[in-house]
């Protein structure tokens, strides 16, 4: 809500600074967004008396005139308006000044003549469309003189957000009420004489309210004989000023009256109304209407519209219809001044996607009380501004008159929800300067009657928060509570926040960077990847097609980082993301299934600095270790990796197993997939299922064994495999063996020879084979004792030689 | 000659030896010739047997002295040699040669705020709770006193799934699903991610909140006061002063819109003679909604309003990340360029 500083002063007689302004209406709630000088771009001209004016020499179209500016010569100016005449005052930007556009005026010449400066028109001042000639302003004015000060323009504007309970904010009366509050100012609301002539015309229109509910009241004024045309310069000035766009005298008088008191107003053009009357009524289903913007809309059947006597003329408090609007020829005028139900207005608006100041104002409702005597206010400031005469009367209806609700309060709880003793005077004071009528204050509940312009208030604690807010709620006491918690609602077991937390910490302490992405991407996003479409959940109202589904895997947004990332310069990455998918499943209370995953993405470069590491690339093995890490971390047992049957955007694909339970996959994101990110090397990933992890983790328990007395021995094999064969086999083979003394074997070396010309391709792993004897030290024939029978169950199994 | 002459020129015949031994396996290899099993000493001694036995126990202490003379320059030498090469270590030692750094990693800002202040909460007594982001209208709106056509439903555009289900606006539907489940006295705290139709410089259509709730008997706005001073001072410093002022929100009566000091002027308005940005030169910067949670809600709950009152509060953790570390750019926060992400180390 923008509201004008000279406005607000004509309802209030503040007198202090913007910044006190700003202040108390900020602490009251009343949150001052910004100062605006509508101005500002204008701020350096003045006025302008044209001394002389005659025709340029070379060109027709152009004047050549004499300006007085308060200076000691007047200035040339050449102008090409066609209304630049002797004797008019005009707007004049100086040589050196500054256009609002930020063009700076310059000394010219057009057609051999100079111009020092110029005249402008009421578009190049902003307070219109209009440019086919300079502005004319009033006489009098003195040459020389600020342009702004002259024209008592609106120069300070306060931007103020309204929070959507204070329906009684939004009007400069609204706000002043605020500010006499807080200042103890009086209020000056300006005086209006309205004149009513003529028979009683209240029977001339008829209302018929057919929906009760919808329209809780409904004022109509005739007026005739209005002279319609531009409304004079300060009204134009001040609408400008507030953010509104100048139509006609009739409707500025319609638009000033709202901002000043809040009350929407309608003007119809009265020729144009057929039957006599006025009918407030849904419409038929799927009716069409040309709303007064020229756009044809298509209603629905509780759409709440103002009909004549044989069609519909308006969108009940949203929008007026073509069919009945004021134009160039209208005199006969029918005022409204209703007061329609929140909802309706607010779903048929919504709907049509169609707010209006009007129906802004209507969905949060408006002062029923005020609503009448908004329309005179409306009908004397036409009367004055257009020369018509009000009729005697009003044609009303009033199916639903304001009924104040008689509310209850108790100090006490008012002093217990705050937490401060404040005195029952002040909670008296405070409620009745609101305008509230209190009484029964000498027993502990106390009776509280509203007024009408506050719709807010329905409850005691409505109240209780108005004493905090002139109590001020900033010098509440701060006082650190005890927190209570039942034995019962206690969970120690790991929660989804914390078992990620712990994954995150493990990931940052292991040297990965976490990244979040957005939970939705494109619906494009999930084809690349070859991803089912029958489970994706759809955006209905995306912001774009980026966005429209929700991710059912968290891999496009690691792979965008990546994009991104290498766009950048940088080389190698290894990011994690902890996240939900988000899946279609018709058993959930929200139709989504919602499951927890950590993805890790390795790329490039192994080590972020190059000396005394070797330069690398990240690879298979990498990604297997870290998820081994992971999963020796959670001490949820040793997995299992099985090369995937196939696998949607991984190949390889390798699937984690811990138990009989698949935690996750890791491979290769295809390299199809990676160059559509612009990834030229292999692009590693893990994609694991934290939900599994979670119990998993949660039923893991850790136990300590004692450490070995007696000291192991090692020996070394050479196996000779086929390359195809994987060493998990060998692995396999050798624990299918069942050695009781061997206590460890690992692979410590790979050499593939050269293979000769049609031999099969093979390779040399090497093994390191531990054995311990818990009772004894073994000897070296154990050893080889031992040694022996793994040769033996290698050779005879497998395809291999030691 | 004698054998005790013999033993004593090999005193003579190590020196010798030891002036041309440069290096620790030279001197090894003459500790073998003269020590050694098969040693100079011991071809001599194997000789003893030729002498009177009144002659040997004269020559077997001078093969004593001898031996530990030889042991003595054979040990003066290789100590000499080691201290130098000791020297010689330290002086090609350069300290300024990079190291071999391990894998740095970091969380995300988000992460870094979001756990931090659930810590703080987590010490106060508060439970952590976790709930879906895709929501039912229910939760994220009726329950919270936000009825269909209730205009407040502007202040938050929602991305919707269906008429119904929708993407949750604000981590407040955990207030509703926790009380559903729980009587009170409750405390809790709920972090998690939330949506709404909106993109611009200030905006993300996705960013992350923290939801606060605590129900019981007799809670008030003073201690409201008191539990977000104390934490926004865990999370801002000491000196931060928090600023209350009235503003709405469906879910509570009284609402207030809390402001604290601004970090970056410490509430001057002016950093360096210069208007301050982030605050705009107020001194105060909008941290985060809070209120007492309206009775409206307590009865959609099936709670007495009567019996209960508690205080709810929802801040966006990206914004305080921003007002934290100075991060200028929201957009930042979810392009996970690395240069960004590893100054949260
Ligand atoms: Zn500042």
């Amino acid at each position: 809500m923008l509201l004008s500083i000279n406005w607000l002063k004509e309802f209030v007689p503040f007198t202090g600074t913007i910044q006190e302004l700003d202040d108390a209406l900020t602490m009251l709630g009343l949150e001052v967004e910004e100062v605006i000088r509508p101005f500002e771009g204008i701020k350096e001209m003045v006025v302008g008396y044209v001394v002389e004016c005659e025709k340029h020499p070379e060109a027709e179209k152009l004047s050549v005139c004499k300006v007085d500016v308060g200076e000691e010569e007047p200035l040339n100016i050449v102008c090409g308006a066609p209304n630049v005449r002797k004797g008019l005052t005009v707007a004049v930007v100086k040589v050196g000044s500054v256009m609002p556009d930020g063009t700076k005026i310059k000394k010219t010449k057009l057609r051999g003549i100079p111009s020092m400066g110029m005249i402008c028109s009421e578009r190049e001042l902003g307070f219109s469309e209009e440019h086919d000639g300079i502005m004319e302003l009033e006489e009098g004015l003195v040459p020389g003189a600020n342009l702004v000060e002259s024209l008592k323009l609106d120069d300070e504007v306060l931007d103020i957000s309204i929070t959507p309970n204070r329906a009684d904010s939004l009007s400069v009366l609204g706000i002043a009420r605020e500010v006499a509050l807080a200042f103890d100012l009086p209020l000056t609301v300006p005086e209006y004489n309205l004149v009513e002539s003529g028979d009683d015309c209240s029977e001339e229109v008829t209302i018929e309210i057919a929906d009760a509910d919808k329209c809780y009241c409904y004022h109509g004024r005739i007026l005739e004989g209005a002279a319609i045309g531009q409304s004079p310069a300060w009204m134009r000035y001040r609408l400008v000023a507030v953010g509104l766009r100048p139509i006609s005298n009739i409707v500025d008088v319609t638009n000033y009256i709202m901002m000043g008191f809040g009350q929407p107003l309608h003007a119809f053009d009265l020729d144009r109304l057929e039957g006599g009357k006025i009918v407030v009524d849904t419409a038929a289903e799927g009716e069409k209407f040309v709303t007064l913007d020229e756009q044809e809309r298509t209603l629905k059947a509780d759409d709440l519209m103002i009909k004549d006597g044989s069609r519909s003329v308006a969108l009940a408090g949203v929008m007026g219809g073509a069919n009945s609007e004021i134009h160039d020829g209208s005199t006969r005028i029918f005022l409204e001044s209703a007061v329609f139900q929140p909802a309706s207005v607010r779903r048929t608006a919504r709907r049509l996607g169609l707010s209006s100041d009007a129906s802004f104002r209507f969905e949060r409702g408006v002062d029923q009380l005020q609503c009448p005597e908004a329309m005179d206010r409306a009908a004397a400031m036409l009367a004055d501004l257009t020369g018509a005469t009000v009729r005697k009367g009003v044609c009303k209806a009033e199916p639903k008159p304001w009924v104040a609700p008689e509310l209850t309060f108790r100090p006490q709880r008012c002093r217990d929800l705050l937490g401060v003793a404040i005195e029952d005077s002040f909670c008296k004071a405070t409620l009745e300067k609101l305008g509230c009528v209190v009484t029964g204050t000498d027993s502990e509940t106390w009776t509280v009657v509203p007024p009408s312009n506050r719709l807010d208030y329905e409850r005691e604690v409505d109240f209780i928060e108005e004493v905090a807010r002139v109590y001020g709620m900033d010098r509440i006491e701060p006082v650190l509570p005890q927190v209570k918690r039942t034995l019962e609602a206690r969970n120690d077991d790991c929660n989804e926040y914390e078992f990620w937390s712990l994954i995150k910490t493990w990931g940052c302490g292991l040297g990965l960077n976490e990244a979040i992405n957005y939970s939705f991407v494109g619906h494009t996003d999930l084809d690349l990847f070859n991803l089912p479409k029958d489970n994706r959940i759809t955006i209905m109202n995306p912001l774009s097609s980026e966005q429209d589904a929700m991710r059912t895997e968290l891999a496009p947004g690691l792979l965008q980082n990546l994009r991104h990332n290498l766009g950048h310069g940088n080389t190698g990455l290894r990011l994690f993301e902890l996240a939900h998918i988000f899946e279609a499943d018709e058993t959930s209370d929200t139709t989504v299934r919602e499951s927890g995953r950590l993805n890790i993405l390795f790329y490039g470069d192994r080590f972020d600095s190059a000396y005394p590491r070797m330069a690398s690339e990240a690879e298979y093995a990498d990604m297997k270790g870290c998820v081994e890490h992971l999963l020796a971390h959670l001490h949820v047992g040793e997995p299992s990796f099985t090369l995937a049957d196939e696998h949607a955007w991984m190949s390889p694909a390798v699937d984690v197993v811990v138990g009989d339970q698949k935690i996750g996959t890791i491979g290769r994101i295809n390299p199809e997939i990676a160059d559509a990110y612009n990834a030229k090397k292999d692009v590693w990933f893990a994609d694991l299922d934290t939900d599994v992890l979670r119990k998993l983790y949660v039923s893991a328990c850790v136990k300590f064994a004692s450490l070995p007395v007696h000291q192991s021995a090692w020996n070394d094999i050479t196996v000779i495999a086929p390359i195809t064969l994987n060493v998990q086999a060998i692995f396999d083979q050798v624990a299918a063996t069942k050695l009781p003394l061997l206590e460890k074997m690992e692979l410590i070396d790979v050499f593939v020879p050269e293979a000769a010309e049609d031999a099969e391709q093979t390779r040399n792993l090497t093994f390191r084979l531990t054995f311990r004897h818990s009772s004894k030290t073994l000897k070296d024939k154990d050893v080889d004792k031992e040694r022996k029978k793994v040769v033996y169950s290698l050779e005879n199994a497998l395809p291999v030689r030691i | 000659m004698s054998l005790i002459h013999e033993l004593e020129s090999l005193v003579q015949e190590l020196n010798s030896g030891l002036d041309q031994a440069f290096s620790l396996t030279a001197v090894e290899d003459l500790r073998v010739a003269f020590l050694g099993r098969k040693g100079k000493l011991a071809q001599i001694m194997q000789r003893l047997p030729e002498l009177s036995p009144e002659e040997r126990p004269e020559v077997g202490k001078t093969a004593n002295i001898v031996k530990n003379k030889l042991t003595g320059l054979l040990d003066e030498c290789k100590t000499k040699l080691e201290s130098a090469a000791e020297a010689d270590k330290l002086a090609k030692f350069d300290p300024s040669m990079p190291g071999r750094m391990p894998w740095q990693g970091s969380l995300h800002p988000v992460t870094k705020v979001m756990t931090e202040i659930c810590d703080i909460f987590k010490g106060l007594g508060y439970d952590i709770v976790t709930g879906p982001e895709v929501e039912n209208d229910f939760y994220n709106f009726e329950a919270l006193n936000l009825p269909p056509e209730h205009p407040a439903r502007d202040m938050q555009d929602t991305l919707y799934v269906t008429d119904n289900i929708l993407l949750r606006t604000h981590t407040s539907p955990m207030q509703a699903r926790t009380m559903l489940k729980q009587e009170p006295p409750l405390a809790i705290i709920a972090p998690g991610k939330v949506y709404r139709r909106d993109s611009d410089l200030t905006h993300t259509p996705m960013f992350h909140q923290i939801e606060g709730l605590l129900v019981g008997e007799k809670v008030s706005l003073a201690e409201l006061r008191g539990t977000l001073t104390a934490f926004l001072q865990e999370v801002f410093g000491p000196e931060t002063k928090v600023r209350f002022r009235p503003s709405f929100f469906p879910f509570t009566e009284p609402s207030v819109e809390v402001d604290i000091s601004c970090c970056m002027c410490g509430g001057d308005g002016v950093v360096d003679c210069q208007p301050c940005r982030v605050c705009k030169q107020t001194g105060w910067v909008e941290i985060l909604g809070c209120g007492m949670v309206d009775p409206e809600v307590f009865k959609k709950v099936g709670y007495d309003p009567e019996k209960y009152t508690g205080f709810a509060f929802g801040l966006g953790v990206e914004r305080v990340a921003m007002l934290k570390y100075g991060i200028g750019d929201l957009r930042m926060f979810f392009e996970n360029d690395v240069r960004f992400l590893n100054q949260f180390i």
